[in-house]
């Protein structure tokens, strides 16, 4: 099961626990607080719980409203992956429509999304999970490491040029290390490929259902497909040094591999249509969710159970328990009983929610946090499994791996591991990397899917850019369907936001909006205990967490855990609040904002 | 909404968007100029000033008009 394993009763010394809370821990929606009880005598994390004191009320909102302004509403979901909900509505509405969106516009949203999770992975891995990682840091943390460090050499050196690991985590220095600054440069030129083909960052003003308002023309793809070549030198060197440093890190602290590790229970709702198969009809979803260049499935400990959508769809439960909502089952009817194949719709389906908010006092052993707990359900083994994303990049690289469905020019799934072939540029030779499935689903490994999913995605949208200036020269500049919008109609869609699974189910009733749900990956990351006592993932990663800082209580900067939490992608660190327990609060500034002396 | 007390909705639905007969942006009944049912585009898409002037130049040649 997902719950922590019950830890060994000798030698554990109540008295030696510290309770230690990090509230708010990130600028993530939702204001995600770790509150923990740290056992310094076994250097271990013995109890965790996430919390978020954020209530916002989508679902509640979106009632009565156009289902047309879906789109632009739910961008405002987020202020970094607001695209990713617009094209996620985009896919529910076109079913719901029943409309599909023609295949230059297929190709241009993809273009879009690719850039985008370039953008947002590059952003986050080298602008601030590295700061966990980066001199500066360790230097407080384990300065043993850092001496190792300047010791050892870099296998990567041919391709990234430095010559120690020392070298590499000097290049990581917030704001003089040169990945950062590089890093910030990269993250520009995403944007600006994104904006050609989304018309805006990160809130697109060219997505609509059925299709896009960018003009295709030889020049769009051009000039998206220049900024594409430029950054090919950066990404085959990030991956090279993700390789060199998480080895590293394995060797220098041997046990590491327990940091943030969970069983493997990874979802991923797959990415980027193919528009030669997608009709966007829920009879005909299993054949279109498998056409995705990024396979949906749903992973547990390493075996494949499903890739198929109406499954993954009909599986999804959000139970409460911890959460502070009042139960809408039994209180509401039910606005979808069967889907459009005839199988029956479990209340706890989205289609079937109805947000009940009920606020109330913080109490761990009770109601703690504004986030639901969605899970999914194994029909075979009968248990709600609490499935993370393993910040996105991570069950999208597994899934795809294990399905073996996608097959293009540049990106090959062979069943055990996923090729990437990215062309000469620059700098560097044409180079084929490879992400092989790892042993565990642990911080360091998500953290190192991340620099191959941006080769991914800019390996697919070569492929993405071929397919779109072959069909544009054949004269095909049809990039939007006309529709009306029907009296009653449902509909969902599946797409993965940069952090992971992201679901929207709409039911629209007398031509507005009946019940609107929007399930991005964080409700599933950062879930709360649910009526099952089921930890949600945050929470069942950072339980047992050996503690390898060299730090004692008094300076405990908790990096062991921030690096686990962060490597989930909760978006971005920001000011950090510490409790230490005895009425003390030691108030640290965890933020890049400040520079390399502040850590 | 459980025991939270919210405000009457003060957004009026946009009235037009509803009413039948009235056209929609995305309606199927509107027809953009220099689109084809074919899925081809041509000059017309890009200006409404002498459009015959600025297709291309063989006939061999896409019309690729400028966005």
């Amino acid at each position: 099961m997902t719950a922590t394993k019950p830890k060994p009763a000798a030698g554990k010394k109540p008295g030696e626990l510290v309770e230690m809370a990090w509230d708010p821990i990130t600028r993530i929606i939702g204001n995600l607080g770790v509150y923990t009880k740290i056992d310094f005598a076994n250097r271990l994390v013995a109890e965790c719980h996430t919390t978020s004191s954020l209530f916002r009320g989508y679902s509640v909102f979106m009632k009565g409203k156009d289902p047309r302004d879906a789109g632009f509403i739910t961008s405002r979901i987020c202020g970094i992956c607001g695209d990713n909900h617009t094209t996620c509505s985009v896919y529910a509405q076109n079913m719901a429509y029943g409309i599909k969106t023609p295949p230059l516009a297929e190709w241009i949203i993809n273009l879009g999304e690719a850039a985008e999770y370039m953008f947002d992975h590059t952003l986050f891995q080298d602008n601030l999970v590295f700061v966990d990682f980066c001199e500066a840091m360790v230097k407080q943390t384990n300065p043993s490491v850092l001496a190792r460090a300047e010791a050892t050499a870099a296998p990567g050196r041919d391709i990234h040029g430095y010559r120690t690991i020392a070298d590499i985590m000097r290049a990581y220095n917030p704001f003089e290390g040169e990945v950062y600054k590089e890093a910030l440069k990269v993250s520009r030129t995403t944007r600006e490929m994104f904006c050609l083909m989304e018309g805006r960052h990160v809130h697109p003003s060219t997505v609509y259902p059925g299709g896009v308002g960018t003009m295709p023309q030889p020049t769009l793809f051009t000039d998206y497909l220049s900024r594409l070549i430029s950054i090919l030198d950066f990404i085959k060197k990030a991956v090279a040094m993700n390789d060199d440093i998480f080895d590293f890190w394995y060797e220098a602290l041997p046990g590491y591999e327990e940091v943030g590790r969970r069983r493997v229970l990874l979802g991923c709702w797959g990415s980027f249509q193919n528009p030669d198969v997608v009709d966007y009809k829920y009879e005909t979803m299993t054949n279109w969710g498998r056409a995705m260049h990024v396979t949906p499935g749903i992973v547990v400990d390493g075996k494949l159970l499903t890739t198929d959508l109406v499954d993954i769809n009909l599986g999804i439960r959000i139970l409460l328990g911890s959460s502070y909502y009042k139960d809408w089952a039994g209180q509401e009817e039910p606005f979808v009983k069967y889907d459009p194949l005839g199988n029956p719709v479990d209340i706890r389906h989205p289609w079937n929610q109805t947000t009940l908010p009920d606020p109330g006092k913080r109490d761990f052993n009770d109601k703690y946090s504004w986030v639901m707990s969605p899970r999914w359900f194994d029909k075979n083994s009968g248990e709600h499994l609490a499935l993370d994303t393993g910040g996105g990049c991570f069950a999208r690289l597994y899934t795809t791996a294990l399905a073996k469905m996608v097959d293009t020019p540049y990106v090959k799934s062979t069943g055990h591991s996923v090729q990437i072939s990215l062309p000469k540029s620059a700098r560097l030779p044409e180079m084929t990397l490879e992400w092989k499935i790892p042993k565990w689903s642990n911080a360091l490994e998500r953290d190192r899917s991340r620099a191959y999913f941006i080769a991914y995605a800019a390996a697919m949208s070569l492929y993405f850019l071929e397919r779109a200036m072959e069909r544009m020269r054949g004269g095909d500049m049809r990039v939007f369907a006309e529709f009306d919008v029907p009296d009653e109609a449902i509909g969902c869609g599946f797409h993965e936001a940069v952090r992971g699974i992201l679901s929207h189910h709409v039911v629209i009733r007398d031509r507005k909006i009946a019940n609107y749900h929007p399930y991005p990956p964080t409700p599933w990351n950062g879930s709360p205990r649910d009526s099952y006592g089921t930890p949600g993932p945050y929470e069942d990663a950072i339980q047992n967490t050996p503690i390898f800082e060299e730090n004692g209580p008094d300076n405990f900067k908790g990096v062991d855990i921030m690096r686990a939490v962060r490597s989930f992608d909760p978006c971005l660190p920001c000011g950090v609040h510490m409790y230490v327990g005895g009425g003390q609060t030691l108030k640290k500034i965890h933020s890049p904002m400040f520079g390399a002396s502040h850590g | 909404m459980g025991e939270i007390r919210v405000g009457d909705p003060d957004v009026e639905l946009d009235a037009p968007a509803h009413t039948k007969g009235v056209e929609e942006g995305n309606s199927r009944r509107r027809k953009q100029a220099g689109h084809h049912d074919d899925g081809t585009v041509d000059e017309r898409r890009s200006t409404g000033i002498r459009p015959k002037k600025h297709g291309p130049i063989l006939p061999i040649m896409p019309n690729l008009p400028p966005g």
